[in-house]
């Protein structure tokens, strides 16, 4: 019995303290406090290869934005500075999930700004819907996760699918000598799928004979049989539709393999493909969201986060989205001019904010317009060739040694 | 008397904890309200994993599969817009089928083969869902209509926690959770015993699968977007396992407590340690891994701490009879204990047992060497032979732990081809192993208990354990009733050894070389069960013996192997003197001496093949 | 014709990495019995170190594998007397249990210390030598070193196994401890070494591996089941075997991306081993 009491007693007392954890936050609408979003990163877990130096990044933009005073806050008539909190979802979504609940319900943060990848950005809108906390999350690139009619999020993936070769595309209309066909490659992903999709048809109305689509597996090393089907189309530009480290092998087993083309586009031309590739990577066009030295609206801000975080973007390719979501929400407070939840969502619904890369408007679903540079592998250098004004190196057609 | 306070205390207070998780939701904040969801499945995937790891022995790492499966299954009914419920049985159904398929070639595997089998099952999945596009959505994932259904969760996944809770104890309380432990512990004895293990392998696999589906389809809903990333992929897959094997598999309150434990560790760390967190967690199950491998409730220090203790209880703790059964007296037979098996009276004319040209090869090796006999019912026939003549081998395959490769075993006029080993235990065969095979994690009522469950007339596992203690005090064990049977001396497991196999009622019984080992006083206590077992209740003995004088006081005649081959058969007295016997066990040479000696007496050796 | 041959040379090139990944698994599972479920990550791991050495120091892979691969026997031999010997003496339930805690919580503790220090991207030795072409064919030279450098590997390890006191004392232990001990074979220090010889392997394994694939700290698990697969289809303790299992693998992989679709190769080989393990239970070779 002594027992029995015991255990009851026990778990009374854990329930009741576990109920009542409630550490400090913030007031929404106060003028004296700090902004608080909050946020988790894939630290640890699959996905933390993408993010592992992002949480230091965060911390130290908010050092940053905050040196120029914070948000102006215009019914406070004060900058107010700007708070994270930061959790680490393990890339596992039911954890994210538990994380963004407790942001909602213990820490009490003011917004959300994240997470990233699809996998957490199907479970976790709801949350932020349910509390009624405007959310911008950060690489969430699916379009039917903005699809379920939820009011409260939107997304900063760069770049979206429908945008994502927009330049390259536009580029290879004005190059010569002009190439007739392509072959896509694609990585058996739905953001590369996607990509694929709709730029397969985007170059059939642009005139380009689509010779073949191989979709490879994440896991699949040995590509002898697709390069073999690859080799024999003899296509103008190869298009491999793929994330950077699932295509190292292929890049390598193409040049072991003597592929031979005006241009191998990768749409993920990232410093860790640079790394594990070598040289093979020489010549080869892609995509990036912004590269330092192209100049635009925060373009400062974010170069110096970069550098103090020793965060390259040839090497974190989706750090723009990321940053850009910080953006997003710091220019909707200020366009709302209160630190009121409904105000801050108003104020994004269909907004247009600035970005390094230029303007982003959202459309009613929340899913933005970013689009990408183009650029190319010269001498070991990657340089931004496309669109030409932003150029900071000049284009080499057709591509040097896969000619 | 403790035994009934500590059972209504224990049920106030489940049902406590039960009304105070149901009232969660309602009274504490959604992130408190979410991991206790996360924790609820976990003991749901957990403890279903341990009906087939823990209980039966078959550690499969693959459990993850069903939760997949189950999480897919019922997104696709939920996204065809069938109501919840049918979307729940949908997942549960297609799960259990694809358990029934996968587990015809599964099975075939044992120990660490059917572990590595059942972990390559994970990627093959991960492949299947992205791949199969067209019903999976392949690596986009299946996005379900959003509904706050966090609440709804909760309490449907608390009630299958409490359901899952009860599976386990009536599981444990029934004959299909002997048949598990049976098979825990040894396959193949427990199918000579009378236990169906195939369909008993399938249907827990099947069980465990229906339980896994629902915590995935649960969890699926709560989330409201799948890929097969998140339901397949192995980082995840080895948790639930781990969290049940940290606290102690097969253990009634292991999982549940494993789970707490484990996932409350992982919270804490992820919310209060900054970085290392999976070290941490990595470090702890490394240290009770190496230090308190059957799971820390199960370590000696638990013993000393009162509500741990209790925890740590066994399965077959719970099962035992209260004191005032234990003091029932047993029956007893003038002044023999009466065992509850039925006088069985000789049918004249037909043989009990008939072996016709039984050969038995394993490749080039002849084991057994066109051997007939007849052997009618209430005789004791001694069968002897140097060591590697076939005996055992004979045994087996009367029992058929081997099926003959030519010949035929006729037993009660039926033709033991077409039998099972189980149906074989059924129809009256008992045995004896030459080194005795209890089931050594259950106690000793336990081990004479299952038999008395499996054979032509099954008993409940309470009467099964009644009626075991007149076998148990036959064999002189009573003061080792709630014994573990691998804590038994090799006496002792000898005894244990005969009392099962007269447990499982036999018209026959082969006895292995039951004597060897023993002191002339217990050679002697064993002689005088067979005979008493024959005179009493007419079972047919076959004895297997190396020490003749034990043999030579109670068997109607002997048989004699060499080699795979029968060499003789017939009274003790005239077989000793048959030239080939003695050739065979002594050597030419004490053949030509005996020869020397016959043809000086009157006596001649007459050999009776 | 001439891209079957590719893509069978290809399968052939291939099954010797596998093979090398399985490769001292098969020799610790086949000795020493233990389900080691650290062995991907460890390979994972020290091709992360091989490829910071190479960054770092520009030390040539021949090097390195040479300065790791004692220093993960020495390594090896410490964890198995510390933490995977005392579980022996236990009972097979718990010592098969306490195997798995071990070194499911070793993989956790390796994938996230390696990701703190060394980051979690991928990385790999970007050291690539000229192919080699005949005609349409073309064969890259690191898998054809690996595969020459796992084929002497395997005769290496099965002269010793077969010629030397030490390869004949493994073998006995493995088939029989106490009779291997009444002979005078110390068991436990031979599965010592035989554990840290075949953990040492994995150095040479990693090195080989990450000059042709790149590794990051968490893809280890999904290798030790790659691995898992081949011991089993080639006959677990049987070295040759698994060469062949490796190249069998990698050559039916090839074909069917070939004639079917590549995104079904990876599921090719989980479905062979259990055809195989259905047709032979106890792997290629023993009857069941």
């Amino acid at each position: 019995m002594k027992t029995i009491k015991q255990i009851i007693a026990a778990s009374t007392v854990a329930l009741t303290s576990a109920l009542s954890v409630l550490p400090a936050h913030a007031t929404l609408g106060s003028c004296s406090e700090a902004i608080v979003l909050g946020t988790t990163i894939s630290e640890t877990g699959p996905f933390s290869t993408l993010a592992d130096r992002w949480r230091k990044m965060t911390e130290v933009f908010a050092e940053e934005f905050n040196k120029g005073g914070g948000v102006l806050v215009k019914s406070c008539n004060k900058k107010l500075p700007i708070k994270f909190v930061i959790y680490d979802d393990q890339s596992v979504p039911a954890t994210a999930v538990a994380l963004f609940e407790k942001m909602a319900t213990v820490d009490k943060v003011d917004f959300f700004v994240g997470p990233d990848w699809s996998s957490l950005g199907g479970p976790v809108p709801p949350v932020a819907e349910k509390h009624k906390i405007p959310m911008v999350m950060a690489n969430v690139a699916t379009p039917s996760v903005y699809d379920r009619g939820l009011k409260y999020i939107w997304g900063t993936p760069f770049p979206v699918v429908p945008n994502w070769s927009a330049r390259y595309f536009e580029m290879i209309g004005k190059v010569s000598p002009k190439p007739q066909t392509i072959f896509f490659i694609t990585h058996d992903n739905p953001v590369m799928k996607g990509i694929t999709a709709t730029w397969s048809k985007k170059a059939e109305e642009q005139g380009l004979k689509v010779l073949g689509n191989e979709t490879f597996s994440p896991e699949l090393k040995d590509f002898t049989a697709l390069i073999a089907k690859v080799r024999a189309a003899k296509a103008d530009i190869i298009y491999l539709s793929s994330y950077d480290n699932a295509s190292v092998p292929l890049v390598q087993q193409m040049r072991q393999l003597k592929v031979r083309a005006m241009d191998v586009h990768h749409t993920m031309l990232t410093g860790a493909l640079h790394r594990q590739v070598g040289k093979d990577i020489e010549g080869m066009t892609g995509e990036l969201s912004w590269y330092p030295g192209v100049k635009g609206d925060y373009s400062d801000l974010v170069e110096t986060v970069m550098k103090r975080a020793d965060v390259s973007m040839f090497d974190y390719i989706w750090t723009l989205g990321r940053l850009t979501s910080y953006l997003t929400m710091i220019q909707a407070i200020e366009k709302a001019g209160v630190v009121d939840r409904e105000k801050v969502k108003e104020a994004l619904f269909k907004a247009t904010v600035k970005s390094p890369a230029g303007d982003v408007t959202f459309d009613e679903r929340g899913f933005p317009n970013t689009g990408a540079f183009t650029v190319q592998m010269n001498g070991g250098k990657v340089n931004v060739v496309w669109p030409p004004e932003v150029a900071t190196g000049k284009l080499v057609w057709p591509s040097p040694t896969w000619k | 008397m403790k035994h009934g306070m500590s059972r209504t205390a224990g049920w106030l207070t489940g049902g406590a904890g039960v009304l105070a998780l149901a009232v969660l939701p309602f009274v504490g904040n959604a992130y408190i309200t979410t991991i206790a969801f996360t924790v609820l499945i976990a003991y749901i995937l957990g403890q279903s994993w341990d009906w087939v790891a823990g209980e039966m022995g078959y550690v499969n790492l693959g459990h993850y599969c069903f939760y997949g499966i189950g999480a897919y299954a019922f997104s696709i009914a939920l996204v065809g817009q069938w109501p919840l419920v049918v979307a729940i049985g949908f997942a549960v159904l297609i799960t259990a089928l694809a358990a029934l398929v996968i587990s015809v070639p599964l099975f075939r595997l044992h120990g660490d083969y059917f572990a590595f089998g059942t972990l390559a099952l994970l990627p093959l999945m991960e492949v299947l869902a992205y791949n199969l596009t067209p019903v999976t959505n392949g690596a986009d994932g299946i996005v379900l209509p959003v509904e706050q259904v966090l609440k709804p969760a909760y309490l449907i996944s608390l009630g299958v926690c409490v359901l899952t809770f009860i599976v386990t104890l009536r599981i444990n309380a029934a004959r299909f959770g002997y048949a598990l432990k049976s098979i825990r512990n040894d396959e193949q004895v427990a199918e000579t015993v009378g236990v169906r293990i195939a369909p008993v392998k399938r249907r827990v696999l099947m069980l465990s699968a229906g339980f896994g589906a629902v915590a995935g389809a649960l969890q699926a809903w709560q989330m409201s977007y799948i890929d097969p990333a998140t339901v397949f992929g192995l980082n995840v897959a080895l948790v639930p396992v781990a969290m049940v094997l940290f606290a102690g598999s097969g253990l009634r309150w292991g999982p549940l407590v494993g789970v707490l434990v484990l996932a409350t560790l992982q919270q804490w760390l992820l919310v209060s340690v900054k970085g290392f967190q999976a070290t941490l967690y990595g470090l702890i199950v490394l240290l009770i891994g190496r230090f308190m491998p059957g799971g820390f409730l199960r370590a000696r220090w638990v013993r000393r701490v009162p509500l741990l203790s209790a925890l740590a209880r066994e399965h077959h703790e719970y099962m035992g009879e209260s004191d005032a059964q234990a003091a029932l007296q047993v029956a007893k037979d003038g002044t023999a204990v009466a065992l509850p098996l039925p006088r069985i009276q000789p049918e004249s004319g037909k043989p009990l047992i008939e072996l016709q040209n039984v050969c038995m090869q394993f490749g080039g090796n002849v084991a057994v060497n066109d051997v007939s006999l007849s052997i009618r019912q209430g005789e004791i026939v001694g069968l002897i032979g140097p060591n590697g003549s076939g005996k055992t081998t004979l045994f087996n395959c009367i029992s058929r732990v081997y099926t003959p490769t030519g010949g035929r075993v006729m037993f009660a006029g039926q033709d033991l081809s077409q039998a099972s080993r189980d149906e074989i235990a059924r129809l009256g065969v008992g045995r004896t192993y030459q080194i005795p095979r209890p089931f050594g994690d259950l106690t000793v009522q336990e081990n004479i208990a299952i038999p008395l469950m499996f054979n032509e007339a099954p008993l409940s596992p309470r009467d099964a354990m009644r009626e075991a203690r007149s076998f148990i005090e036959y064999a002189e064990l009573s003061h080792r009733l709630r014994d573990r049977a691998d804590s038994l001396s090799v006496q002792e497991r000898k005894a244990l050894e005969f009392a099962r196999a007269l447990a499982c009622k036999p018209r026959l019984l082969l006895v292995d070389e039951v004597a060897s080992g023993l002191t002339p006083v217990e050679v002697q206590r064993f002689v005088e069960h067979i005979r008493h077992v024959r005179d009493r209740y007419g079972i047919t003995v076959i004895w297997v013996e190396h020490i003749f004088s034990a043999l030579e006081k109670v068997v109607d005649r002997v048989i004699v192997l060499e080699q795979g081959s029968l060499i003789a058969d017939g009274p003790l007295s005239q077989v000793v003197k048959d030239e080939r016997v003695l050739s065979t066990y002594l050597g030419s040479a004490a053949q030509a001496s005996t020869k020397t000696k016959a043809q000086k007496s009157p006596q001649r050796a007459e050999g009776v093949v | 014709m001439e891209v079957l041959l590719q893509v069978l040379i290809g399968g052939v090139l291939l099954g010797g990495l596998y093979a090398l990944v399985a490769f001292g698994l098969s020799l610790i599972y086949g000795v020493v019995r233990i389900l080691n479920f650290a062995h991907g990550t460890l390979l994972a791991v020290s091709g992360v170190l091989a490829s910071l050495a190479y960054a770092s120091w520009q030390l040539h892979p021949l090097l390195i594998a040479v300065l790791l691969a004692p220093l993960l026997f020495v390594c090896a031999y410490g964890y198995y007397q510390v933490l995977l010997r005392p579980l022996s003496k236990r009972n097979h339930f718990e010592s098969t249990v306490g195997t798995v805690l071990v070194t499911v919580g070793t993989l956790m503790i390796l994938s996230d210390l390696t990701a703190k220090a060394a980051g979690a991207t991928q990385r790999n030795i970007p050291l690539r030598l000229e192919a080699l072409e005949f005609g349409e064919i073309v064969i890259s030279t690191t898998q054809l070193l690996i595969l020459l450098g796992i084929a002497l590997l395997t005769v290496v390890m099965h002269l010793i196994l077969t010629c030397t006191w030490f390869g004949r004392a493994v073998r006995a232990v493995t088939q029989d401890p106490v009779g291997a001990q009444i002979c005078g074979v110390q068991s436990t220090r031979m599965k010592a070494l035989t554990f840290a010889f075949g953990s040492a392997t994995v150095a040479v394994a990693a090195v080989l591996y990450v000059l042709s694939f790149p590794v990051d700290p968490y893809m280890g698990f999904g290798l030790t089941v790659k691995a898992f697969t081949i011991i089993v289809v080639g006959g677990v303790g049987n070295l040759p075997g698994a060469l062949l299992a490796g190249i069998f693998l990698g050559v039916a992989e090839g074909l069917t991306g070939l004639y079917w679709k590549p995104e079904w190769a990876p599921a090719l080989s989980v479905v062979l081993m259990l055809l195989i393990l259905v047709a032979f239970p106890k792997g290629v070779g023993v009857k069941a």
